[in-house]
């Protein structure tokens, strides 16, 4: 046999083994180590802080968990949330995130390792990136082998897509649900193929981890019945399905009803009727296949065959029944609006006003999967290639995640996985071709050579033949084949070949291979730049667009150094020292969680958007005039008013910029006091200049945001930096709130709420009076004070 | 699984030809069917006759615990399919399908199973 | 009349311009749902049915109106509600409020947004399509027909593999997005790439799919076809050939990229 490259030959089989087995556990040790710390950036740029809005949240309750212990946890009620609704935290949350970082702070308290409750949580993501690598490989080790493992674990490891959700202080559900998902997912697969209840248990377990970690544990619950249900339809029922699923199924379900925040929805909504449906079918299919066995006439056959049938459109007729009574609850709106995508913008808007619910653009798809983007789809070709069971679970989950990340682009999160899985499946079988040093035995091109090639072929072969598989009568077939084949015409040789390649069974393995070193070289070289470039790509994402807390901002000073920007903690340090403990802050529900939880101050909405009417009174309050507002506020008892704002600094996700939302979400409850066109102008722009429609000019919200803004400018023309328009010389006055804060970039404004005029005068006309006292007294009155008399 | 509902499951009325393959069944059943098949067979149809007693009380009288209704009904839908997957995994006939799982392993994955599942049971009752 | 303060009804007028030399196609896409909500609303009993009224005024036949009310643009729906009565609004606002078209022209949405005026909900149903029905009944004949020829066309597992690769890259490529947010297939001035890294057209799904399928297969050809090619010298130029193809297609897709995210830093040949 020829070789393109001699091996080392004189080591024993047992020192392969070893030796290959102790670089795979250095390998994984390494890409551990690279998933931790690519995600460190956000801890070494800024500080250990946790980021963002709902990890906040998060963090408050973790806190209270370790404080208190589990059973003060489970039963806790928060009065300063929804103020002054309050909130049940233990049953409306999905507790497995905070329970994980408990029991780890317990374990290293015992251990006496004093190790504070925050660097616990803001290091829970890189950890557990860790242990999604390993069930990566795990996973990918049952479709091909260790070395594609291997591959699948590195990408996800560093995967932008994945690092997105996982940086050091995302202190998120998703940070530990997909090592969840791709555990339970690895677990089924491998129930599938031993056919042993164990592992279905096992499965069974990790789900209800998950079920008690994500919202979004509903993807298994989904994925898994899909997958069985495909393999009943292609035929391949098999009673290793059967132990598969019915063990995973009836423990899994049994368990999931444990969570409180579940509760009896696995048996009462439709998202879950898939998996039951699936589970009744497959006793049906069971006992019809143990009678079969009994049992030979044909006619009995064909009457079981039928009442199979009979009796799984019973049930579904049965579960539409139920739903259509109203026992079984339809699919929520959440779940409804990833199908028909108009669904949300119509009847839900504040689904619909959520940046992580927008649909996906490519860029997002380049920006987050890299080269992996294209070359999953031939990982996905090559398990049509093989198309075990388990094959059959990574096409179904490629069809359906990337639906779902090009409706949703937090759903990108469940796409990567399999985009890791499928690429490191179609990168491995390209080197697995290209390194293997064996060169197949050289056939005749055409009818001219082919004398000499055909006795060369056949001393090869006989040579060579070792294995009765190989040799001449194989070559002569392939030369018939390909002797009738026109030699100059390049396109249907490669079409035979392809014939050839797609058929994997009828072809004789040595008869593949690759000639000559150079071929070798430049395919693997290749390759390698590719991994190169897509880790120097996925560093570059990683500490550009994903390590930003989004509580502490940075730019650039003009010589390249960082200048941190801390307007939110400034401020919220600010109401935590200056205000009494029960003072109410009303802000949009975008801050309700850091309001709680820097400022520990009790908030009227929050990132919890239970209360869509509560949501949608603090949309009024801050698009109507102040006249109206004023008695909003005072009936819930708010002190003081938060709002963002970025046009001094030029940060776009200000509160003018989500007012819109604000309108659209008051409007949709209160329809014929505030509508959302009387906040354009006559031309349909959304203007904030000298233009602005007078409903807007009004606002609450536009008044809190431009209050003394132009004073700043000192007489010049006072510019918006964020929409690049030009504020009137004249700022608007407000005579029901006082500023009573603004932070030093401007960021975060805060006003207090005045408290009725002693003397029992309308506001408007108390500070009238005081103004007016004032001009007379003191210096001459700006042009504003007077617009306001 | 469990013989008896071999009568039900067909839902045309009795002739004699399928009376006739009834009884066929039947007798192939108990010929080629061992001992110790017969015995988890039997364990089947009681955890069915379980099952199906509460799913007609929870029907008819009342289903107020409604916690209490499912993890039974569960305990028995639960242990019927574990018990049924020992059957499948120890059955001579479907032997050659699980070619890592001997029957002793079978019985420890069926205990591993059964005690799981009975611990949420025991959690779910309330 | 409609301005008259002791008026105890309310009522939805459409101001339309249906003459053909008007122009206004969306006038005629919207009369014939504005009159089948308003021809639904003639279902209720008497008493509710007087309590509201529709209405239509035609530019070419009331143009003073028009002027009047300041309306330049057609169709548009006002809703008058009642100024005295039981059903005055708690506001107490009498102007008209107009209707918005944010959800189409389509009547559904319109009876349903309207019935917050109405004493009553508008009972409208949407009327069954026949068209569509009966085209769905002749695709699923011609199927019911056809299965005996397609049957090996299904079980042919390349048939599927075909489908899924293909939906998985023209999801990866955009496409939802443009089908929720209703982009245009390429800009106004004939540009055909969107400004900015959260945008884009349709025309680059198409564009964005060929790239990443050519990639896709160019990896195929390398892993599934060469290997079997048992000629050296032809192997050797099907590996040089997709070895560039692979590169070159990588490099327009980055410079692609670097296009819609200025930012980014890398490059490989332009």
């Amino acid at each position: 046999m020829a070789v393109a490259y001699s091996l080392p030959s004189d080591l024993s089989p047992a020192t392969v083994t070893n030796t290959s087995s102790l670089l795979r556990i250095i390998a994984l040790a390494l890409i551990s180590g690279a998933a931790i710390a690519s995600r460190l950036f956000a801890v070494i740029n800024f500080e250990s802080i946790i980021h963002e809005f709902d990890p906040w949240f998060n963090y408050r309750a973790t806190k209270v968990l370790a404080a208190k212990g589990f059973y003060e946890f489970w039963n806790w009620f928060d009065p300063t949330a929804w103020y002054p609704l309050g909130r049940v935290v233990g049953g409306t949350i999905y507790p497995g995130l905070m329970a994980t970082s408990g029991v780890i702070y317990n374990i290293l308290h015992a251990l006496n390792l004093p190790v504070d409750i925050r660097n616990i949580c803001v290091l829970l993501a890189p950890g557990f990136s860790a242990f999604t690598a390993w069930s990566t490989y795990m996973f990918t080790k049952e479709l091909k082998d260790e070395s594609a493992g291997l591959l699948a674990a590195a990408f996800i490891g560093i995967v932008p897509g994945y690092i997105s959700r996982s940086v050091a202080g995302s202190y998120d559900n998703e940070a530990i649900a997909i090592f969840l998902l791709m555990i339970t997912f690895f677990f089924w697969i491998k129930a599938l193929k031993t056919g042993s209840a164990f592992f279905g248990t096992l499965a069974a377990l990790f789900y209800f981890y998950m079920v008690a970690a994500w919202g979004g544990y509903a993807f298994i619950t989904n994925m898994i019945p899909l997958h069985s249900f495909a393999l009943i339809c292609m035929g391949r029922f098999s009673n290793r399905l059967y132990v598969a699923y019915s063990s995973w199924y009836a423990i899994g379900t049994l368990a999931s009803m444990q969570v409180p925040f579940v509760g009896f929805q696995p048996v009462r909504t439709s998202e879950h009727m898939a998996a039951l449906g699936v589970f009744g079918f497959l006793q049906i299919v069971a006992f019809a296949e143990l009678v079969r066995s009994h049992v030979s006439s044909k006619q009995f056959q064909s009457l079981l065959f039928a009442s199979v049938i009979a009796m799984g459109v019973l049930g579904v007729a049965a579960i539409g029944g139920l739903t259509y009574k109203g026992w079984i609850a339809p699919w929520t709106g959440r779940f409804y609006s990833l199908w028909d995508t108009t669904y949300a913008k119509k009847y839900i808007p504040i689904i619909a006003s959520v940046s992580e619910h927008q649909p996906t653009a490519w860029p997002a798809f380049f920006m987050d999967l890299q080269f992996l983007i294209f070359v999953f789809p031939a990982g996905v070709v090559l398990c049509f290639r093989e198309l075990r069971d388990e094959h059959v679970f990574v096409i179904i989950y490629a069809v359906v995640a990337s639906y779902f990340a090009g409706v949703m682009v937090r759903l990108m999160l469940t796409l990567t996985p399999v985009v890791c899985v499928a690429s490191a499946i179609a990168i491995s079988s390209l080197l697995d071709t290209y390194i293997d040093p064996t060169e197949p035995e050289v056939l005749e091109e055409n009818e001219g050579r082919a004398e000499p090639t055909q006795a060369q072929t056949a001393t090869n072969a006989a040579s060579t033949a070792v294995s009765p598989k190989s040799g001449s009568s194989t070559g002569a077939k392939k030369a018939k084949k390909s002797s009738p084949v026109p030699p100059a015409d390049p396109i249907s040789d490669i079409m035979s070949t392809v014939s050839a390649a797609v058929n994997p069974s009828k072809k004789d393995a040595k008869a593949r291979g690759i000639f000559g070193l150079d071929t070798r070289l430049v395919v693997v070289f290749n390759a390698l730049g590719m991994l190169f470039f897509f880790v120097l790509h996925c560093t570059w994402v990683t500490a550009n667009a994903y390590s930003s807390p989004s509580v502490v901002l940075a730019s650039q000073n003009p010589d390249g150094s960082q200048h941190i920007i801390d307007d939110f903690r400034e401020a919220y340090y600010w109401l935590r020292q200056n205000t009494p403990e029960d003072a109410v802050v009303m802000s949009w529900w975008d801050y309700g969680y850091q309001i709680a939880g820097m400022a520990d101050r009790p908030t009227l909405v929050d990132n919890n958007t239970w209360n869509n009417t509560h949501i949608a009174t603090v949309g009024k309050a801050m698009s109507s005039s102040e006249e109206v507002a004023y008695p909003i506020l005072r009936k819930h008892d708010v002190e003081y008013v938060l709002i963002i704002f970025g046009g001094l600094l030029g940060y776009s996700g200000d509160d003018i910029n989500k007012f819109l939302w604000m309108v659209r979400i008051a409007q949709g409850v209160w329809p014929d006091e505030i509508q959302e066109p009387n906040y354009f102008t006559a031309k349909g722009e959304y203007k904030v200049d000298e233009g602005a429609s007078p409903a807007m000019k009004n606002s609450l919200m536009y008044k809190m945001s431009y209050y003394r803004f132009p004073e700043l400018f000192g007489g010049n023309q006072a510019v918006d930096r964020v929409r690049g328009q030009q504020i009137p010389k004249t700022g608007p006055t407000l005579d029901y709130l006082d500023e009573a804060f603004t932070s030093e970039n401007w960021i975060v404004r805060i006003y207090q709420v005045k408290k009725e005029d002693l003397l029992g005068r309308d506001l408007k006309s108390a500070n009238a009076f005081a103004q007016g006292k004032k001009r007379k007294r003191a210096r001459p009155p700006t042009r504003r004070k007077a617009v306001a008399l | 699984m469990a013989r008896p509902k071999t009568t039900v499951a067909p839902s045309s009325p009795p002739s004699p030809a399928l009376t006739h393959a009834v009884q066929s069944l039947w007798k192939a059943y108990n010929e080629t069917t061992s001992s110790r098949l017969k015995l988890i067979d039997a364990f089947l149809l009681f955890l069915m006759l379980t099952g199906v007693i509460q799913f007609v009380y929870c029907v008819l009288v009342t289903n107020f615990p409604f916690n209490a209704f499912l993890a039974g009904f569960g305990s028995c839908v639960g242990q019927f399919v574990l018990t049924a997957s020992l059957r499948a995994q120890v059955d001579p006939a479907s032997r050659t399908e699980f070619k890592e799982v001997s029957p002793e392993r079978a019985f420890a994955d069926f205990a591993l199973g059964s005690i799981v599942l009975h611990f949420f049971v025991y959690n779910f009752l309330g | 009349m409609l301005t008259h303060p002791s008026r105890d009804w309310s009522a939805s007028i459409q101001f339309t311009a249906m003459d053909k030399r008007r122009r206004c196609s969306p006038c005629r896409e919207f009369d014939p749902n504005f009159n089948s909500v308003a021809k639904a609303w003639t279902k209720v009993p008497a008493a509710e049915r007087n309590a509201h009224f529709f209405g239509t005024i035609d530019f070419d036949n009331a143009t003073p109106i028009f002027q009047k009310l300041g309306i330049s643009s057609a169709p548009v729906v006002h809703v008058y509600p009642a100024a005295e009565g039981p059903r005055r609004p708690a506001s107490g606002r009498t102007g008209p409020i107009s209707y918005e078209f944010t959800h189409g022209f389509d009547a559904a949405p319109l009876a349903e947004q309207l019935s917050r005026f109405t004493p009553v909900t508008i009972p409208y149903k949407a009327p069954i399509d026949f068209s569509q029905l009966g085209t769905f009944a002749a695709v699923s004949l011609v199927a019911a027909v056809g299965i005996r020829f397609i049957y090996p066309v299904l079980l042919n597992r390349w048939t599927w593999a075909a489908v899924t690769v293909l939906v998985s890259l023209v999801m990866t490529s955009g496409y939802m997005f443009t089908r929720i947010r209703g982009m245009p297939n390429s800009g106004a001035n004939g540009q055909w790439i969107a400004p900015g890294y959260q945008n884009q057209f349709g025309q680059e799904v198409q564009v964005v799919a060929m790239i990443y399928g050519s990639l896709s297969a160019a990896f195929l050809m390398l892993i599934l076809v060469t290997p079997a090619q048992l000629s050296p010298s032809r192997q050797r130029a099907q590996v040089y050939l997709w070895t560039a193809v692979i590169f070159i297609m990588f490099s327009v897709l980055i410079s692609f990229f670097k296009v819609k995210n200025r930012g980014y830093p890398f490059k490989l040949l332009f």
